[in-house]
């Protein structure tokens, strides 16, 4: 936990207030999210930066060099003063349905509509803190399928991120690479700054215990009961008395609410349970970064809700970086402090997830609206 | 050149499972198992009260046949009081061996496929990689150590299973030979040696089941088909490599000395 304690606390001015659980309050936020860009007048923060990037920002630097030619006017064009939009352009982004028309009829912004990166920008807006995960010009292919294609992402330390994009798209393979089950073809995967592809057994063995991972379906071992599903890591690597190991992984569990099923097996439980279950088994070593991949699949509304609950409340507990994995935009909306689209394997745009929800880019939009019309078809 | 890339592909599985067989037992022999050494254990448990039965009993019914086999056969030869030298060796050298591997790959192998492949399919495997522990040890090498520990036991009492039944079927069903006559030659035809050939033969291919099932279904892919397939897989070769270590055992150990109070 060294780490993320170095980083905690260094928010950016642009981190929004996550403290307490006033749904009105978020509720009043998520519209705000929702609302038409913002007036013409309004300045944005990030501008100045993309105007001249500063010999500090790599990221941006790596994502233009490595990107289409088509990135660099397409990162003005996005980028652009919404002063100096004129007044009737600004007027029609108000609302969805504007926004799906301007998609629409908008060129592609480097001039070639058979370009399929021309979406991407690789904007990665600044968060003000170091990243705990980095994926640096990752490629990987499954034979001839290529998922990643030069993915450059980062997981900002002590927040909770999102990796959003459409089915297909390579959000699990991330994760995958994140903690070394997968390894790049090509390029780098660092976690608090060490090369993952580079590490020999051992040292893969001793980085992952750094990371607690929800599975799609909580991954629970089937041949034991919940109790001992959640000891199981703290029976691995801790010299804790068996007293100390029940009583950590009986907090644990009421946390998640599961008290009263310490004896159930997996096949016993319900999907949400099984992965509250998996979600206390990630968390009982304390890791600094957690990953939860689909924590939304297959659950109805309102348990999504709650997990989304129960992720914010432990996040603000422990601390840590959290990356959650969804196309669910609601549960986005819910959680999300930082957000990452990937389409196609690399980055459409990412930054902190109020100037995403705000963003320009007309694939985001249409993608954090769950708009049917836009550049995202059904190929 | 197509038809090269079928013995290509078998040729590629094959170096695969023979270094991930190398794997497994390395971490065996340089003892990283213990470092989960209660799950082998339960692992040993598992195959005790799931396994034992039905590997003594199919061996008893092989032994059986081949004392009812031997009785009918030295019978016609003039012979019956020799039945015990046809049973010795068929028993203890060929059949008993051929019945543990059998039911080792129906039973033991494919059930490991099985488990194996469908922790692979939901992640469980991932899931143990992530919290930092060594799957192919704790799944793999602690199967294996279970099968080593809890086999050779397991091997020589269904020996007594076979002997047993064949002892009923010469002795007590056909009765042409006494209880005495029968064990004088059927003792006088085997000796500890051969005992220990036949432990090698038995656990040789009992290792070969365990490192199969385990490559199959550490391997599977391909959701609740892809595990069948890969069950089925596992099942064809085991049951080639039981006869073919079944026969390199035989030519090894008994080949060029038929081990036999015989002249020639």
């Amino acid at each position: 936990m060294q780490f993320s304690d170095r980083h905690r606390g260094e928010g950016t001015p642009t981190e929004p207030d996550r403290g307490g659980h006033d749904h009105e309050g978020e509720q009043e936020a998520y519209e705000q999210r929702d609302a038409p860009a913002p007036p013409a007048e309004e300045p944005t923060r990030e501008e100045p930066a993309r105007e001249e990037p500063a010999p500090d920002e790599p990221r941006e630097a790596d994502a233009t060099e490595s990107g289409s030619t088509i990135q660099k006017p397409f990162a003005a064009a996005v980028m652009r003063e919404p002063g100096q939009a004129d007044g009737y352009e600004a007027e029609k982004l108000r609302g969805a349905h504007a926004r799906e028309e301007r998609a629409r009829s908008m060129a592609p912004p480097g001039g070639d509509v058979n370009d399929e990166y021309r979406w991407h920008t690789g904007t990665n807006r600044p968060t003000g803190v170091p990243d705990a995960v980095e994926f640096v010009e990752v490629h990987k292919a499954f034979g001839r399928n290529k998922i990643l294609r030069g993915l450059n992402m980062g997981i900002p330390e002590g927040k909770i991120s999102m990796i959003l994009g459409p089915s297909g798209t390579g959000k699990s393979v991330c994760i995958k690479h994140m903690v070394g089950l997968l390894y790049p073809d090509d390029g780098d995967v660092l976690v608090h700054g060490e090369s993952v592809p580079n590490m020999r057994d051992d040292e893969l063995f001793a980085m992952r215990k750094k990371f607690g991972v929800l599975f799609q379906d909580g991954a629970l071992f089937g041949s034991m009961n919940l109790f001992d599903n959640v000891c199981f890591p703290l029976r691995q690597h801790t010299d804790k008395a068996e007293e100390e190991i029940q009583d950590i992984v009986a907090r644990r569990l009421r946390e998640v609410g599961l008290e009263g099923a310490h004896d159930k097996y997996p096949n016993e439980l319900s999907g949400g349970m099984r992965k509250r279950a998996g979600f206390a088994r990630a968390l009982v070593l304390d890791p600094d970064i957690v990953l939860f991949d689909e924590p939304d699949s297959g659950l109805d509304p309102v348990r999504t809700a709650l997990l989304c609950e129960l992720i914010q409340e432990i996040h603000e507990e422990n601390g840590g970086a959290y990356v959650v994995i969804t196309h669910d935009i609601m549960s986005a909306k819910r959680v999300a402090e930082h957000i990452s689209v990937l389409w196609k394997g690399r980055i459409v745009e990412s930054g902190p997830a109020e100037e995403l929800f705000n963003s320009d880019n007309m694939f985001v939009r249409q993608f954090l609206s769950g708009a049917s019309r836009g550049p995202l078809g059904m190929e | 050149m197509t038809w090269l890339a079928v013995p290509r592909d078998w040729l590629a599985t094959f170096g695969e499972i023979v270094k991930f067989a190398g794997r497994v037992v390395g971490d065996v022999l340089r003892l990283r198992v213990l470092r989960f050494f209660g799950e082998a254990l339960r692992q040993a448990g598992v195959l005790i009260l799931s396994s034992t039965l039905v590997i003594w009993g199919l061996i008893f019914f092989i032994g059986l046949t081949v004392g009812i086999e031997a009785a009918y056969f030295n019978r016609s030869v003039g012979s019956p009081a020799y039945a015990g030298v046809f049973a010795a060796w068929a028993d203890l050298r060929e059949l008993i061996p051929y019945a543990f591997g059998y039911m080792m790959a129906a039973k033991v192998g494919t059930g490991i496929v099985a488990e194996l492949g469908s922790m692979r399919i939901s992640d469980e495997i991932d899931a143990l990689e992530v919290m930092g522990i060594s799957s192919i040890v704790f799944l793999c090498a602690t199967r294996l150590a279970a099968a080593w520990l809890v086999l050779p036991f397991m091997y020589l009492a269904g020996i007594g299973a076979g002997f047993f039944a064949s002892y009923l079927a010469v002795v007590q069903q056909i009765g042409e030979v006494s209880s005495g006559g029968y064990f004088l030659t059927f003792w006088m035809f085997q000796n500890p040696t051969d005992l220990l050939y036949s432990v090698i033969k038995g656990m040789t291919m009992a290792t070969a089941i365990v490192l199969v099932g385990c490559y199959y279904g550490y391997n599977a892919g391909g959701g609740p088909v892809g595990v069948g397939t890969a069950t089925a897989k596992s099942m064809v070769l085991n049951i080639v490599l039981v006869h073919l270590i079944g026969m390199i055992g035989t030519q090894l150990f008994w080949g060029a000395n038929p081990r036999a109070p015989i002249g020639g």
